[in-house]
């Protein structure tokens, strides 16, 4: 550190070596004229101290221009490319997997890069630029340098006030002790002196060493709570700093409805102590609106007759038994008279053809087909036959009475080919005497293409392979 | 310390002397042929119409240097500047120039007097479609006996100007009287104020009501800037001319053209700033009454090239070109320079003017108007011309008067300026 | 032609041939070190303490208020439907456009050779420091989420997986002041490192001789280190000059780039430079006039210094006020209702005071400095500089009630600041001069090697010749 002013000069001993000579001189115009002269006598390793920049020392110097701008402009122009970079990077694409851009439209602005990107990369230039100038400066001035010989000579503190000096180093080629001193004085110099280093100087001080060592110790103290709390578990709840509105005074879905009383009379504020309320009637979802007939339900809208009251001994809920008895057949007449095919007692008009937001096309068939395959087919059959697994294993456990069972019908029965698409929907929909509805699983659309596919399949009237197990009729027990 | 130069003339000549002979006729020669090839050939391809937009655009562009020039002399003897008196005289030539601008004004005005809508629309009856009292200030503002006591409000103002400065600068020649300096100093400041307020109104009735339902508060200070960006290259143009014609030698240092080359380089600068400010707020907020001015300049496919064109060639280009301090210094380098920068301040006025011969006043296509206007039959011969025409002002304006200020207090200064 | 009488302490006159004399009674380079590190060196004035503890009490107000609203939220203010910018932003503008004179003085007067100056560069930069600050702190606590304040920026962050919108004009301030921030830092402690090597050579105590032997980084003042830094000065001025223009203007965006009648107007990019650095210059008057004198700096300070000043305080109100007048007149032309109404509104609708006050301080009160005494006379230039400052304070506040009164008349609604609005005002004044004072205290209010450059030397023999050169145009 430069403890200049009180020190007293040191004289040139063994830790101290002398590497130049200083003159000092009482006005600018002297100390330009010197340096003149000491450019013109030759001298590489030399320089001039004042307390402003003295007009003209420059050129008396033999300075150079500094290459500063070059750097500051080649920095500028990268601060540019970045700023626009940086724009495009983070506001119109999301290339990268981490910490990706995020392209969102506000105001109607483009995404890419626009006018509106300008003033960003304006600022930007700016800064990158003054910072090049900053830092770039000290760099190339070679400062800070805390430890300069020049410091330790009591009158060189008037450098920054109102005197003015040149120095030359003893390393120059054309240094000599008395010539340069002899010289110094014909110049006009009012005083010469010696610059010694003090070679005591360069060894870093003790201090620094100890804080260095204590330093290193104390910066090994954050990992180590790391590490201990990493490997440690704790009860107490986690600091929660960032409220982030996670405490909100509104009621959540689960909760309890609030007490409006007080806590001996609590008085609450809904009946059946749920802080929920049920929507209003009639309320219904978005998209759950549902009005097709056609689309939705399979029939012509305004057809479906209205409802029957069951019959008390024949209500029941569904299961997956039949309970009209072991293999209780479809009550449906087995032929269908033609003249009022697709009709069926009790029931809508069956819609013939596929409902319009749906399209007819491979894709769709193929979708069917998948679907088909994933629901139907455990029961029905790939082919459609009836020989599904579940189906082929139910009879056989029904043939030793270890269940009951109603065969899953074939679709390539006639009762079944005679029906509208719109049947085959209701059936995959709501289930059709044993056969459980597929509503909550199925998708409309999917549905759909399942009734589509199915009509597909009872087109190619395929027929087991020769000697696949036919599902037996039941024994009649 | 060092030599310092006295503050005297050495030039054996300094003025003009028989050049104008020369000058004038040559001038008003090429100013004939130049008006009147433009002439015929615009009326032969759009009418008159075509030639006043021609007209007009030329116009701008002279009227521009001279008012940049004028601020240029009074802000300099409204900062008590030292470093451009050498120039100065220059400037004050150039700025004189005004006056004799009124007679070239004629071929606009006298259309709009005589009720003609072809260049101004708001001219023509009912050409707002609807009145409402919204209107009220406009429709009485936009009338052609106001537009005409304005406009000779404005020459007489600028002239009284203009001559207050040349006149007791001629008058110091003589008599090298310092109290005549703190007069100029003392009078530059409320003629500054009044020059402004000329400038604004100047500018919204000359350019900016030839789209009459369009406005912007921006519109003067972009007008300012790039006037005074054409005055300062006209002066330092005329001053390397001159030094190579051996009129002045070395009164016009190598450090004014420096000075000169670091204000065109900050004007070039700021204009960028103001026309990209105007145009950034106009297309941010995205209202189509604002942006229907810029839309003709930019969803024009050749008007399009034509904007970014002047993107490019009047800001980036400049900017980057003057940069470097040797640049600044090299008068051959200058010498083009300012010839380009000329060139681009000219194109800046077709910019703002020829749009408004092929779309109307709300941004529709005008029929009968088609391509981009620009014929180097039409535009660049009256460009020329009227070029030639400023020069003969020039040349008859400074006769056998100075060159230079001969006694101007501040000479010694000047001629001894560094820039370090 | 006779030599300029350098003992005289009136500058102010006008002479044709000569320059005036920018530092009076004939002080040479140490007298200027003595002055200006005596401000320093000496016990400071008795006044000094009873302001300082004034601005510190000042400064722990606004910083409680701070932690009130940070708990509270912004409904502490009174921000309502439709005034959702009040105080916050008004005082933003007001604090940024005070700053911006600071680097006029240092870059702009750099470039155009007005060495006058040197004398008050350096105070004038670090009230654009800290008058950048107070204004940071406005709109950083107004966001609301304080705690996600770090969205401003485009760091990556989890919890957001967002960036920054660059097309707005809120985030090109966040760029603007903070590149304004740290360039006028950057260019002001650079400014200051020689002047600080002087402190360090001057220091008595050990402290000091580390702190400024630290802070100079070694400087010892050699002509190839000068050489250097001159040309850094230079280029640093050549940056700080468009910065300081782009930033107010980024500022003037926030309002101009809306669809408001009233803001939607696009001279509010010169038309807010052009104010900023009027509102900046009183200010700076406002704060050297009492420095000057309770420093004793008048010979350094002068009075032309103060003259100049206020010659650009009425260039500037001039701006101002053509560009009052240009609004007007294309409100009028143009023919738009809600923009005639904005205008018509402002001058007799709820806030006709505030456009009242508006008026007359900004343009009719600076028209006293065409009066030579009264631009001369350091006790009634501070009062004008003040008005000046009201009236700008104003001159934002008129412009941002145009929120008041919006399209929908159904949504008009009075706004009323709650006493946390003005409590904060004043308590950003409090922070204001408690920097400034700890500034006076610590670092040198005036850049000494800059003034040492411009001293008038007629003792050399050379006369006006070198007076002439070595001070060009000021």
């Amino acid at each position: 550190m430069a403890h200049s002013s009180s020190k007293q000069p040191k004289p040139a001993g063994p830790k101290s070596k002398t590497i130049g000579l200083l003159a000092q001189f009482d006005d600018p115009e002297s100390l330009v004229a010197a340096c003149e002269r000491a450019r013109d006598a030759g001298y590489q390793k030399f320089d001039a101290y004042s307390p402003f920049p003295v007009h003209g020392i420059d050129p008396a110097m033999g300075i150079s221009r500094t290459r500063l701008p070059f750097f500051v402009l080649a920095i500028g122009l990268t601060g540019c490319l970045v700023a626009l970079a940086m724009q495009y990077y983070m506001n119109a694409v999301d290339w990268t997997k981490i910490f990706p851009g995020y392209a969102f439209f506000i105001s109607g602005k483009p995404l890419e890069i626009s006018p509106a990107n300008i003033p960003v990369t304006f600022e930007v230039i700016i800064l990158s630029s003054a910072f090049a100038t900053f830092f770039g400066m000290w760099l190339f001035n070679r400062l800070p340098q805390f430890a300069n010989p020049l410091h330790r000579i009591n009158r060189f503190r008037r450098a920054t006030n109102d005197r003015f000096f040149l120095m030359v180093e003893t390393a120059d080629a054309k240094f000599d002790a008395n010539r340069t001193r002899q010289q110094f004085e014909e110049w006009g110099a009012t005083a010469i002196e010696n610059v010694d280093l003090d070679l005591t100087d360069q060894e870093i001080p003790k201090f620094f060493k100890m804080a260095g060592i204590v330093g290193m110790f104390l910066l090994l103290v954050p990992p180590v709570m790391t590490f201990r709390a990493y490997g440690s578990t704790n009860r107490a709840p986690r600091l929660h700093v960032v409220p982030d509105m996670d405490w909100q005074d509104k009621y959540k879905a689960q909760q309890t409805s609030p007490n409006i009383g007080t806590d001996k009379e609590p008085v609450f504020l809904y009946a059946d102590d749920r802080a929920m309320r049920a929507p209003v009637a009639g309320t219904v979802a978005r998209g759950d609106l549902q009005e097709d007939d056609r689309y939705f339900r399979g029939y012509e809208p305004g057809t479906l007759p209205p409802p029957v009251k069951p019959v008390a001994a024949e209500s029941s809920p569904a299961n997956f038994v039949s309970t009209g008895g072991p293999n209780a057949q479809d009550p449906a007449p087995a032929v269908q008279d033609p003249a009022t095919a697709g009709q069926y007692p009790g029931e809508p008009k069956w819609i013939d053809t596929v409902p319009a937001p749906f399209t007819v096309s491979e894709a769709a068939i193929a979708r069917g087909k998948q679907r088909f395959e994933i629901y139907c087919s455990v029961c029905h059959g790939y082919d459609g036959n009836g020989n599904g697994l579940v189906n082929r294993r139910a009879l056989a456990l029904a043939a030793t009475g270890q269940a009951q069972w109603t065969t899953a019908k074939s679709i390539h029965d006639p009762t079944v080919k005679v029906q509208p698409i719109g049947r085959i929907f209701d059936t995959i929909s709501n289930g059709r005497n044993s056969m459980g509805p597929y509503r909550s699983q199925i998708p409309v659309e999917d549905r759909w293409a399942i009734a589509l596919y199915v009509k597909a399949l009872q087109e190619t009237g395929i027929q087991p392979p020769a000697g696949a197990a036919v599902p037996p009729a039941a024994p009649q027990q | 310390m060092h030599n310092t130069r006295p503050a005297r003339i050495t030039s054996p000549l300094i003025s003009l002397s028989h050049g104008y002979v020369k000058l004038v006729p040559l001038g008003l020669l090429v100013a004939a042929i130049g008006i009147g090839m433009a002439f015929f050939f615009g009326t032969a391809a759009g009418g008159f119409r075509r030639f006043s937009f021609a007209y007009l655009t030329n116009f701008s562009f002279l009227l521009s240097i001279s008012l940049g020039c004028l601020f240029f002399v009074i802000i300099q003897h409204l900062t008590k500047a030292a470093w451009g008196v050498t120039v100065r005289r220059i400037a004050e030539i150039f700025a004189m120039c005004t006056l004799p601008l009124a007679l070239l004004f004629l071929p606009i005005l006298v259309p709009v007097i005589l009720g003609s809508s072809e260049l101004y629309p708001w001219n023509a009856a009912g050409w707002v479609g609807e009145e409402s009292p919204l209107l009220q200030v406009k429709l009485g503002y936009l009338q052609s006996h106001w537009f005409t006591l304005r406009w000779i409000a404005y020459f007489i103002i600028w002239g009284f100007f203009a001559w207050n400065f040349f006149g007791k600068s001629l008058k110091q020649d003589q008599t090298g009287d310092v109290k005549l300096t703190l007069k100029m100093q003392a009078s530059s400041t409320w003629m500054m104020i009044i020059f402004a307020a000329t400038l604004v109104f100047a500018s919204f009735d000359l350019e900016m009501s030839l789209s009459p339902l369009w406005f912007s508060t921006m519109f003067p200070v972009y007008f300012f800037a790039g006037g005074v960006l054409g005055g300062l290259a006209a002066t330092t143009l005329t001053a390397l001319l001159l030094q190579r014609s051996g009129r002045v030698t070395d009164e016009i240092t190598v450090d004014q053209y420096h000075d000169l080359a670091k204000l065109m380089f900050g004007f070039t600068f700021f204009w960028g700033y103001i026309a990209f400010s105007q145009f950034l707020l106009i297309w941010y907020a995205n209202i189509p009454e604002e942006t229907f001015w810029y839309r003709i300049r930019f969803w024009d496919p050749a008007w399009a090239k034509a904007s970014w064109a002047l993107l490019i060639f009047h800001l980036i280009i400049p900017f980057l070109g003057m940069m470097a301090r040797t640049v600044r210094r090299n008068k051959t380098y200058l010498l083009f320079a300012t010839i380009y920068l000329l060139c681009i301040h000219w194109y800046d006025h077709f910019w703002i003017v020829m749009p408004h011969y092929g779309y109307g006043i709300e941004g529709e296509a005008i029929e009968g108007t088609s391509g981009f206007p620009f014929s180097w039959m039409i535009d660049f011969p009256c460009a020329i011309g009227m070029v030639g025409l400023y020069v003969a002002l020039f040349a008859l304006i400074a006769g056998d008067r100075a060159l230079v200020p001969k006694q101007d207090p501040r000479l010694g200064e000047s001629l001894n300026h560094v820039n370090p | 032609m006779a030599t300029v009488d350098l003992t005289s302490l009136d500058n102010t006159i006008e002479d044709g041939k000569h320059r005036a004399p920018l530092v009076l009674g004939g002080m040479n380079y140490s007298d200027v070190t003595d002055a200006v590190a005596g401000v320093w060196e000496k016990k400071q004035p008795a006044i000094w303490w009873p302001i300082f503890g004034l601005s510190v009490s000042l400064t722990l107000l606004f910083g409680a208020l701070i932690m009130h609203l940070f708990f509270k939220g912004v409904g502490v203010w009174g921000n309502n439907n439709p005034t959702y910018w009040a105080f916050d932003i008004v005082n933003f503008v007001f604090w940024v456009g005070i700053g911006h004179a600071g680097t006029l003085i240092s870059a702009i007067l750099f470039l155009f050779r007005q060495h006058w100056r040197t004398s008050i560069n350096r105070a004038a930069e670090a009230m654009t420091i800290f008058a950048v600050i107070c204004a940071a702190t406005f709109p950083g606590i107004h966001i609301g989420r304080i705690w996600v304040f770090y969205w401003l920026f485009p760091v990556p962050t989890e919890h957001l997986a967002m960036w920054p919108n660059f097309r707005s004009p809120l985030l090109w301030d966040v760029f603007a002041v903070g590149t304004y921030a740290t360039t006028s830092l950057l260019f002001w402690y650079m400014g200051m490192v020689p002047d600080l090597a002087t402190f360090r050579d001057r220091s008595k105590s050990k402290i000091g001789q580390f702190v400024y032997g630290l802070l100079s980084l070694g400087w010892t003042g050699s002509a190839r280190n000068w050489h250097r830094y001159e040309m850094a000065y230079t280029i640093l001025a050549a940056l700080a000059t468009p910065l300081v223009l782009s930033v107010h203007t980024v500022v003037s965006f926030d309002f101009a780039v809306s669809q408001l009648p009233g803001w939607h107007t696009t001279i509010f990019p010169p038309y807010f430079v052009a104010g900023a650095i009027f509102s900046g210059f009183a200010m700076v008057v406002t704060l050297l006039v009492p420095v000057r004198k309770l420093y004793g700096l008048e010979n350094l300070i002068t009075i032309r210094h103060l003259e100049n000043m206020n010659k650009i305080i009425m260039a500037t109100g001039l701006m101002v006020g053509t560009a009052y007048t240009i609004e007007l007149f294309i409100a009028a032309y143009s023919g738009v209702a809600s923009e005639q109404f904005a205008f018509y509104n402002r001058a007799f609708g709820n806030y006709w005071w505030a456009y009242f006050i508006m008026f007359s301080c900004n343009v009719f009160i600076p028209q006293l400095f065409w009066i030579k005494w009264c631009r001369t006379t350091p006790w009634f230039m501070v009062i004008v500089s003040i008005f000046v400052n009201i009236g700008m304070w104003f001159e934002r506040f008129v412009i941002i009630m145009a929120l008041c009164r919006d399209f929908i008349p159904g949504s008009w609604f009075y706004y009323r600041p709650t006493w946390v609005d003005l409590s904060m005002l004043l308590g950003s004044f409090g922070l204001f001069f408690t920097l400034f004072l700890l500034f006076c205290r610590y670092l040198p209010v005036i850049a000494m090697s800059e003034v040492k450059n411009v001293i008038p030397h007629a003792d050399h023999g050379h006369g006006e010749e070198h007076a002439a050169h070595s001070a060009a145009s000021h």
